[in-house]
């Protein structure tokens, strides 16, 4: 493989290893959020020990979304600089604004929840949470504008050698955006509501402690993933218009992304049906122990579909870093040797890898622990009485 | 208009070094602490509100002096020592108390926390075209300095000693040198006008927002019991 190539695996790799994160994320936040609001209206242990329990898993994942991230965010600067030789003077507005409006106060907030148990007053503390959920979306808002000028470069014009800023405004309502971003809320809240459903079903089946807490959180992911997968397909053919009216021949000779595209609408029909079958059955479903074992089973698909989709968007602009205007294989940083590529693919993609598998166990580990056994918001031990 | 800018990517990056330069210290002397868990437990909540003042900088340098961005693939080896020690850094503080035994995320951590310390002298030494030994040894008294806060901290937050504001001014020296060297190149280096009144205009009202939420850090979690997550 020469250099371009491995700094597109790179670049590759990483991106779908932040998604995978931060998918669970986007999906995770506003059900946390609900729990903690219904903990703080009610005070009840059982609102509690959920809370806490879906919280710990959401932050466990996190821990890999904020690390993939930073890669992400360099990695432009570092193999990608003739994008930003190009066109930064666009491009790097969104992701300016990322960083400052969305994720600075995203992962500020976040210290404050996790650190915030049994410290700040009860309202404060859950208003942290809804902070969390909606600088994520913001987060998510800004990024898919960036990514959404590298499909279409609206709001931008020519000037010599490179693009400038033209409409702000255009870069908001990017056809490549408009339909692209509610598409990628609602396949978090699909794959957030699939993982709740799962390490429900996984309790219940086991018959452990905790048969109402899962009970009732088996029903919430019911509910959200038939909200997810409806919105995700309905989103996802919505987008057709808008672009291929800026990308016509997107999906057309380029194989990947055709292959990607086709996948994923199989994988999202099944789990709409899925969904739906589930959502007719949701008064029974915590009883019918039958149905677990194939609700953890089809756990992996929501993550396989997004993955999928990633790859017919991206694919789909092949060989364009930007549509019609730079190609990717001009968008490498010059000079960039064999040497320097390897050096950060051993320490990106080596490094992301195990601590992503290592994550994974982590979150299994919880989820198999239960809910009675949670380190997030546990109480303070209490200090040590004087002895005199 | 660019010199606000330029004032906003200095501020970031003083920010950062002051910040995290306590967290990097205290990783740094784990294996000379003997309470390693009050020692992380005092830096745990602020460790996320910190470290994002560096991708603030990152986002600045991207949005409002795109030009400039070309100092990480000039210093790619120093960039990739960063963020991989960065990422294990973090790694260790989220698994630490999870994942194999406690003795390997501390060692880690402060292996880590001394890649970015060295990571930061290749790179701030790069920028004025010095060597890499002299790099190295700017990384050296980096990591230095951060010990000096960070002991200075945990004498602050545990046993209620004198405020970490003098060693945290101490600790930004390193990166104010070249913030100085290079303020004109970087100034002339900035984005059209046009983008940095969008940037002004859409991060201003968000200004007492993000500065709320610092202090917010600093008053919950400034004083009272040790928090026992990371």
């Amino acid at each position: 493989m020469d250099v371009l190539d491995l700094a597109r695996l790179q670049f590759a790799v990483t991106g779908s290893l932040h998604f995978l994160f931060v998918v669970l994320t986007l999906g995770l936040a506003p059900l946390v959020a609900i729990m903690h609001t219904r903990y703080a209206r009610t005070g009840s242990t059982l609102d509690e020990r959920a809370t806490r329990f879906w919280g710990q898993i959401y932050v466990t994942n996190y821990a890999l979304g904020i690390v993939t991230g930073i890669v992400m965010e360099f990695q432009f600067g570092l193999s990608w600089s003739g994008l930003t030789h190009y066109a930064g003077d666009v491009f790097g507005a969104p992701l300016a604004l990322e960083t400052l409006i969305a994720f600075f106060l995203e992962s500020t907030f976040l210290g404050l929840w996790i650190f915030g148990w049994h410290r700040l007053p009860t309202w404060l503390h859950l208003a942290t949470i809804w902070l969390v959920t909606i600088t994520a979306y913001a987060s998510a808002f800004w990024i898919m504008v960036a990514n959404s000028f590298l499909q279409h470069p609206a709001g931008s014009v020519r000037d010599g050698e490179v693009l400038r800023l033209d409409d702000f405004g255009a870069l908001l309502t990017n056809p490549s955006l408009s339909m692209a971003l509610p598409h990628v809320l609602s396949a978090g809240l699909t794959v957030g509501g699939f993982v709740v459903m799962s390490a429900s079903a996984y309790h219940l089946f086991r018959r452990t402690p905790d048969q109402e807490l899962f009970s009732r959180s088996l029903r919430m992911g019911i509910w959200t993933s038939f909200a997810g997968t409806m919105m995700v397909v309905g989103f996802g053919f919505a987008q057709f218009g808008p672009v291929t009216s800026v990308q016509p021949d997107k999906f057309a000779d380029r194989p990947l992304a055709a292959f990607g595209l086709g996948m994923m609408i199989l994988i999202g029909h099944l789990l709409q049906l899925i969904a739906l079958a589930l959502v007719i059955v949701v008064k029974w479903a915590p009883r019918w122990r039958f149905l677990h074992p194939l609700i953890v089973l089809v756990t992996p698909l929501p993550f396989i579909a997004a993955i999928l989709g990633w790859i017919a968007r991206e694919e789909g602009r092949q060989p364009w870093m930007i549509w019609e205007r730079l190609k990717v294989a001009d968008a490498i940083t010059p000079g960039l040797t064999g040497g320097q590529i390897t050096l950060s693919f051993v320490g990106f993609v080596g490094v992301l890898t195990l601590l992503a598998v290592a994550d994974y166990v982590l979150i299994v580990r919880v989820v198999r622990r239960g809910a009675h056994e949670v380190a997030l918001g546990e109480n303070p031990a209490p200090a040590p009485a004087l002895t005199f | 208009m660019d010199i606000l800018w330029f004032g906003v990517l200095a501020l970031l990056l003083i920010g950062y070094f002051v910040l995290e330069g306590f967290d990097l210290g205290v990783g740094l002397l784990l294996p000379v602490t003997a309470d390693r868990d009050r020692a992380i437990g005092a830096i745990g909540p602020f460790v996320l509100a910190n470290e994002v003042w560096l991708i603030a900088v990152a986002g600045v340098l991207f949005g409002a002096f795109p030009a400039c961005e070309n100092v990480l693939s000039a210093n790619y080896e120093a960039v990739v020592l960063l963020l991989v020690s960065w990422v294990v850094r973090d790694a260790g503080l989220w698994f630490r108390r999870r994942l194999f035994t406690r003795a390997f995320w501390e060692w880690a951590i402060a292996l880590a926390s001394l890649g970015v310390c060295l990571a930061w002298g290749l790179l701030l030494a790069g920028l004025g075209g010095f060597s890499v030994p002299f790099g190295l040894l700017y990384g050296l008294l980096i990591a230095a300095l951060f010990v000096l806060h960070g002991r200075r901290f945990l004498d602050w937050r545990l046993t209620g000693g004198g405020s970490p504001l003098v060693t945290g001014a101490l600790a930004a020296v390193p990166a104010l040198v070249p913030l100085v060297g290079t303020a004109g190149a970087v100034v002339a280096n900035a984005a059209p006008s046009a983008n940095l009144t969008v940037l002004t205009f859409m991060v201003l009202p968000f200004v007492p927002v993000l500065a709320g939420a610092q202090i917010w850090v600093w008053r919950a979690f400034g004083k009272g019991p040790v928090p026992a997550y990371f």
